[in-house]
Order: C-alpha cells, then sequence, then structure tokens
C-alpha cells in the first residue's frame, strides 16, 4: 500500500495535500461500507466504519501513527469529548437522589469489572504493572459506540437509558483513574496521598474546564435558543477550546466535557435540544474517530499469547459488567431481564479506551508497548463485536423503533431510511 | 356475543380515567416507560387502577367508584403522588395534556398486549397516530333507560366539555390553530361520533344486535363514540374531554358532568331529540377550534351564542345541584377560568409564546402534573 501511495505522491499534488485525499477517500469507504452493513446485513453503521479502518489498518496505512499525537490526538479528543459532553448531559445528578441503586450498580460493575479483569490477567502471568492499567481501560465502556447503536436502531426505553448512563458514569471513572495512575507511572510509591493527589488534581482541574464550559453555554443559552444551528456551532467551538485546553492545564479533555455535560444538565435542566442540530457535522466527527482508533488498533501486533489474553481479558469483562449491573439491580426499578441486557450493552471499547491506552504508553516508554500490546487487539475487536452485542441487546430488550430487517436475511422490510 | 345487561351503580357515582403522557427528562419527548411504570406501581397500594394503553409510552389511571367530585381529587392525587414518586426512580416524568406537541406518531411502539396488537392488525397506523389522551368520566345511572336519556341529553353539552378540557394545540410540532386537536385523530375510527339515538334499552339492544349481525362489531368496547353507556358499570361514559394538565382540573371536569348529571336525573329539564343531533357536529367542530370562544348553536331553539356565555348560564342552572352533590367549589374555579378566558389550552400557547421551544413547555407542564410549576 505504501508503494502505491508512494508512485501516486510523485504525480499527484493536491491543494491540502496526501494525506487530506488519503484521509477523504477512507472517510468516503467508511460512510459506503456503514451504509451497507446496515442495509444489508441490519448491522449498526459503526462496524462498516470499523472494518475499513482496521483493514486500512492491517494494509499498512500510513495516515495515523501509534502512539497518537498531534491532530491525529485531538481529533480523537474532540470527538471523544463531544461526545461524552452530549452523554454528560444525559446525566441528570437529581436522579442519584431518587434512585441511588443506579450509583451502587455503576459502582459494582466498574469496580467489579476493575478486579476480576487485574485477578484473570495476574493469573495469566501478566506482570502487575501491566495487568493494573488494563483491568483500569476496561472499566470504560464506550457511550460513543452505544450512542450511534442507538441511533442506528432509533432505540429508546429503560435499558437504553441505563446501558447509556452506566457507561458514561464507568468511563467518569475510569478517566479519573487512569489520567492520575498515569501520572504515577515508572515512579516509585511513597504512600496513600501519592495516589490520591493526581486524582484529585485531574479531577479537580477537569471540574474547573468543565464548569467553565457549562457556565458560558448556560449563558449562551440565556439568549440563544437551543434550536439554532449557530448554538450546536458555538456548543462545538466551547469543546474544542476545552479539550485544547484542559489537558494543557494537567486535567483531562475527556472528562472535562463529561464534567461540563453533567453540570450544564445540572444548572440548566431546560431540554437539550441541540443534539439534532448537530447533525452532520457531529457524525462526521465521530466517524472519523471510529476509522481512526481501527486504523490504529489493526496496528497491534497479533500473536498466540496475546490472543489468549485478550479474549480472556474480553470474557472476564463482559462476565464482571454483567454481574455487576445484575447485583446492583435490586431496588433499581429495573427488571432481571433488563439488567441482563444493560450488562450486554456495555461491552463496546473503542475510542475512550484507546485514549486512556494512549496516556499509559505516553507516560511510561517501559510499560506503555506491553499494554498497549494487549489493549489495542482488545480495543479493535470490541469495538466491532461490541457494537453487534449492543445492538443484539437492545433488540432482544424490545427498544428498538426499527424493526431487523436485515436484505440478506431474507427480509424485504428494510426501508433503507438513514437516521 | 350480545349485550350484556346494564349493571346496578349508585345514581350520581362518579368514575374517572386519565390517560397519561410519558417523556424522558433529556428531551422530553415520549418515552416507552408503561411497562416499567406498572411494574413499580403494583407495589404501592392505590385505589381505582392502572393499566396499559395503546402505545408504550402512555399509562392509564382510574379511580374506583366516588360519591363525590373531591372524592375523585383524592383519589387522583393519591396516584399522582405515587406516579410522580415511580417516574422520578426511572428518570421520567408523567405528564397531562391531550397530544404530546412534537412526538411523531412513526416512533410509537405498539404496547405488547393481544388486544392492541389486534387494534393495530385492523387500523394499521391509525392505532399510533392514537397516542393522543383523554380523559374519560363514567357517572352512576340507576336504570339502562335512565342512562340512555341522560347520556342523550349529555349530548348538547358535549362542546362545554371540550372547551372546559381543551388542551391539545400542538401536534407533530405544529400549532393546529384548534385548541383540541386531539379529537380530529378520535374521527378518523370507523365507529366514533355520536351514539345511535335510542331512548330505552331495548331499543339500543336491538341496535347493538343488527351491529354485531354486520360482524362490524364485537362488544361495546368497539364503539368509539363521544359517549356510550357503560352496561358492565351501569354508567355512561363521556370521553370528549382532553386529558387536562392538572388532576385539580380533572376532578373540577368531573364535578361538572356530575351536577349536569344530577339536574338532568331530578328535573328532566328538557326531552333529547334526533334534531338534537342537527347541530352535534357543527358544535363540536366549534369547541374543538376556538375553545372558549366558539359559537354554540342552541339544539332546541336554534340561537347562537358564545361557548362562554352558555356554559356559564348552565352552571347557573345547576347551581343548586351542584351544592347537593358538593361540587359548587369545583365549579367556582371553572368559573373563574371561563371569565378570564383562559383553559389548559391557552396555557400551553402562552408558554410556548414565551420559551419558543415546546420540550420546554413540556417539562413546565410536567411540573403542573406533579403541583409544582405556577398554575398560570
Amino acid at each position: 500500500m505504501n508503494e502505491i501511495m508512494a508512485i501516486w505522491a510523485q504525480w499527484l499534488k493536491p491543494s491540502a495535500g496526501l494525506p487530506t485525499v488519503q484521509w477523504s477517500i477512507l472517510l468516503a469507504l467508511a460512510a459506503a461500507a456503514g451504509h451497507l452493513v446496515q442495509r444489508y446485513l441490519g448491522l449498526p453503521k459503526v462496524l462498516g466504519y470499523s472494518v475499513v479502518g482496521a483493514f486500512a489498518g492491517l494494509a499498512g496505512f500510513t495516515g495515523a501513527v501509534w502512539p497518537l499525537q498531534g491532530i491525529g490526538l485531538f481529533l480523537v479528543e474532540l470527538g471523544v469529548a463531544v461526545v461524552l459532553f452530549e452523554a454528560g448531559g444525559r446525566i441528570p445528578l437529581r436522579w442519584f437522589r431518587h434512585n441511588p441503586m443506579v450509583l451502587v450498580q455503576s459502582l459494582l460493575e466498574s469496580f467489579g469489572t476493575l478486579a476480576l479483569v487485574f485477578w484473570v490477567l495476574r493469573l495469566l502471568d501478566v506482570p502487575q504493572a501491566v495487568a493494573e492499567p488494563l483491568a483500569l481501560v476496561t472499566m470504560a465502556a464506550s457511550p460513543a459506540v452505544l450512542m450511534r447503536v442507538v441511533m442506528d436502531t432509533r432505540a429508546s426505553g429503560p435499558m437504553t437509558e441505563r446501558a447509556m448512563v452506566l457507561s458514561t458514569l464507568s468511563t467518569l471513572y475510569a478517566l479519573t483513574l487512569v489520567s492520575a495512575q498515569a501520572g504515577l507511572m515508572d515512579r516509585p510509591h511513597i504512600g496513600m496521598m501519592d495516589t490520591l493527589y493526581p486524582i484529585a488534581v485531574v479531577l479537580g482541574l477537569s471540574v474547573v474546564v468543565g464548569g467553565i464550559l457549562a457556565l458560558a453555554l448556560r449563558s449562551a443559552l440565556r439568549v440563544m435558543s437551543p434550536n439554532s444551528e449557530n448554538t450546536s456551532i458555538l456548543l462545538l467551538a466551547l469543546i474544542a477550546v476545552g479539550t485544547a485546553l484542559a489537558a494543557h492545564f494537567g486535567g483531562s479533555a475527556p472528562l472535562a466535557a463529561l464534567l461540563g455535560g453533567m453540570l450544564l444538565k445540572h444548572l440548566n435542566p431546560r431540554p437539550w435540544a441541540w443534539p439534532r442540530q448537530l447533525g452532520t457535522a457531529s457524525s462526521l466527527l465521530t466517524m472519523l474517530m471510529f476509522v481512526l482508533v481501527s486504523v490504529v488498533a489493526a496496528q497491534a501486533d497479533w500473536n498466540k499469547s496475546v490472543v489468549t489474553l485478550v479474549l480472556a481479558l474480553v470474557a472476564a469483562r463482559a462476565l464482571a459488567k454483567i454481574l455487576g449491573v445484575a447485583f446492583g439491580n435490586a431496588g433499581s426499578g429495573a427488571s432481571w431481564k433488563q439488567a441482563l441486557w444493560v450488562g450486554c450493552a456495555m461491552s463496546p471499547m473503542s475510542s475512550i479506551a484507546l485514549l486512556l491506552v494512549s496516556q499509559f504508553v505516553a507516560a511510561s516508554p517501559s510499560q506503555g508497548p506491553m499494554i498497549a500490546g494487549i489493549a489495542l487487539p482488545a480495543i479493535l475487536l470490541m469495538e466491532m463485536l461490541g457494537a453487534v452485542i449492543a445492538t443484539v441487546a437492545i433488540h432482544r430488550a424490545g427498544e428498538s423503533s426499527k424493526p431487523w430487517a436485515p436484505v440478506l436475511l431474507g427480509s424485504t422490510l428494510g426501508d433503507g431510511h438513514e437516521s | 356475543m350480545s349485550l350484556e345487561p346494564f349493571q346496578q351503580s349508585a345514581a350520581l357515582s362518579l368514575g374517572v380515567e386519565l390517560e397519561l403522557q410519558l417523556v424522558n427528562t433529556h428531551d422530553y419527548d415520549l418515552a416507552p416507560y408503561a411497562e416499567d411504570m406498572l411494574r413499580m406501581m403494583a407495589k404501592y397500594k392505590l385505589p381505582g387502577a392502572v393499566v396499559p394503553e395503546m402505545t408504550s409510552s402512555m399509562i392509564e389511571i382510574s379511580t374506583g367508584v366516588c360519591r363525590s367530585s373531591s372524592e375523585v381529587l383524592g383519589q387522583l392525587s393519591q396516584i399522582r403522588d405515587a406516579l410522580v414518586k415511580c417516574a422520578d426512580k426511572l428518570n421520567i416524568a408523567v405528564v397531562g395534556g391531550g397530544t404530546h406537541p412534537f412526538q411523531q406518531w412513526h416512533e410509537r411502539r405498539i404496547y405488547d398486549k393481544p388486544r392492541f396488537r389486534e387494534l393495530s392488525d385492523l387500523y394499521g397506523y391509525l392505532s399510533k397516530q392514537f397516542t393522543i389522551f383523554g380523559q374519560h368520566v363514567h357517572v352512576g345511572c340507576p336504570d339502562a333507560d335512565s342512562a340512555l336519556l341522560t347520556l342523550h341529553r349529555m349530548s348538547r353539552y358535549i362542546p362545554h366539555f371540550i372547551a372546559l378540557s381543551a388542551s391539545s394545540p400542538y401536534v407533530q410540532g405544529q400549532d393546529t390553530a384548534f385548541d383540541s386537536a386531539r379529537l380530529n385523530s378520535v374521527f378518523a375510527f370507523p365507529l366514533s361520533g355520536r351514539a345511535p339515538f335510542a331512548l330505552t334499552w331495548d331499543e339500543f339492544t336491538v341496535y347493538f344486535n343488527k351491529m354485531t349481525k354486520t360482524g362490524v362489531v364485537r362488544s361495546m368496547k368497539d364503539f368509539y363514540w363521544d359517549i356510550r353507556p357503560k352496561p358492565e358499570f351501569g354508567t355512561i361514559e363521556i370521553r370528549v374531554f382532553d386529558t387536562p394538565l392538572t388532576v385539580e382540573r380533572a376532578a373540577a371536569l368531573s364535578a361538572y358532568v356530575q351536577s349536569l348529571a344530577s339536574w338532568f336525573m331530578n328535573e328532566q329539564p328538557f326531552m333529547p331529540a334526533e334534531d338534537d343531533y342537527l347541530v352535534y357536529t357543527y358544535n363540536r367542530f366549534q369547541a374543538c377550534r376556538f375553545g372558549l370562544d366558539a359559537v354554540y348553536v342552541d339544539p332546541a331553539t336554534g340561537e347562537h351564542m358564545a361557548l362562554r356565555e352558555h356554559i356559564l348560564l348552565t352552571m347557573h342552572q345547576i347551581n343548586k345541584h351542584a351544592e347537593a352533590v358538593s361540587a359548587s367549589s369545583s365549579l367556582k374555579v371553572l368559573r373563574g377560568d371561563i371569565n378570564r378566558n383562559h383553559n389548559d389550552a391557552r396555557w400551553l400557547r402562552e408558554r410556548q409564546g414565551q420559551e419558543r421551544l415546546l420540550a420546554e413547555v413540556i417539562r413546565q407542564a410536567a411540573g403542573r402534573f406533579r403541583g409544582s410549576a405556577p398554575q398560570s
């Protein structure tokens, strides 16, 4: 592939540079693949994006390098930040006052995942310094994948909402702990304060950036309609600024966006009307994010021991999430059947996990590559498989507004309507 | 299937059913939480019942048999408080109103129950468009013949009920210019509209038997009339009300029905006639379209007058009966609203004029339902 690119580069002098052309073609292919996967297999579009990205990565596409840096890192961070801002805005803090069991459910599944994955990896002789970061990364479910699946299936209902909220909360914990843990890597431990201090710093700075973002948007919403296109652009621009600044000050950009969304919902309980207005700009950003994640994740080395570890990690994570949700289900207002599907719908891993791994790689040249060696294949697998499992869970819970009507599976009901 | 016998019930007893909207707290669109709400409500010991409705974002609550509108209010308040608690736990909101202002009918899901699936098969998209929310008021009648007589007398007051309860000015995100657009959806059903003019139960039985013989209907449930006899309860059921935004207004409307029924049963003020129905559809349309500003054509005299004036006139006529059934304070509240030309449709339009965002109007309406938002 690189040879073709080299030949091409000799006679083609595009105005915006060759990478722009490469990425545009890749995105065009991803868009087409996403549509076809949904139209003919009844599976989520994100699967098509990931498959195209994975093929490009395996074929040696050089448009994205690992570890993530520069514009690639910023785009993933921005995509994640936009998704997490919206996901944070779906969590009214007052809900936990009325239903504290949701919080319990979230803590059980997240920290249960941390514990079980760590235990399984240690059992398979993975060094503690690698098992611990990997277990932290697996805490985070992917609201980004789930949100896309929800859009594709036009899902709504208690199971979908619960899965979104638990995914977002698990991401909140993982972002906080990983950002703090990454800062401590390759440093000798002194005591409890050494662990807590970085957590407080990351969380504190992210709250400040998120708070400023929320206050700015609340002020804007006093004079601007949430239905306005300009409000959507303002929102995107402010998130971009927050993303660029949060990490610079020592906080976490995605965490700041997530907290910003939660704070805005708390300060401004009025309905959120803008996600519909974000429309194509936001969709393009998230598609780019999924392709980029797959391109990068596909660059990992696959061998027998990696496959064993990845499968063990994925199985332990799935089990912990399902059991955690189920154990915390009593008194949370959901049925046992719903709890099972919520646990399944939390299986996707994607861009957030990639960012977390990226932090570890940047923080520790010694342990980083070993962590990425296991994490990247797991992310690629669960970006694709997770999206399929989430789709099945939504359909099985009866919360999809769209019948599962793939053309290849013999139904003629598919209307091919784009959401 | 033959018509079941008309059961005994206490004259002027009341029962109220309210169809309610379940909305999410994110963008305040309808949310399919009926099953979860039913499961959670089953844990409360409450009067009346909570049951599913046609689509999964709807729920219907009903009182038990009440003697007065204050008892109706007591029971509805009790059920409302439990509903609000369950909704808070599920992170959704419960709202009154005859329509959801911006929901898309095609996104609705039929509630998984044999009768609803059967109706969905028969009526196609109409069943999803039936995601509209009404209040039904049952009033007890001493016997079947007096039930039919009361039913046809009550028909003259259908425009009154529509104008007083109107709360569905918005459909699919648009102002319909109607105060009650909900009833236009009901009209699409083949067996909707007025009941046949039969003043005795024998005559009605003949009609019912003829209809069942055609195979078009199997039971009284298949009739979507504005008022219909409910033989299994020993009542007549008035079905033209939009669900009001508060349980207080729902109880006040039942007080008006009860006072009218008391007037009919105790004074026999007039005899209904088939010719009453010459202006029935026109009056009904006027009330749906203009609410309290409608023109009312008196079926007996043909006189045209403001509907608002005619409602006030009726309230004056039934004053004595309102006192007898302890409904005076409720009627006073309704009279106050009529005097300032206000109903729930007006409130919704005022809020939308202020907010320019229908989702925010719904959020504020949810606040009114739980009793925590300004009344006007």
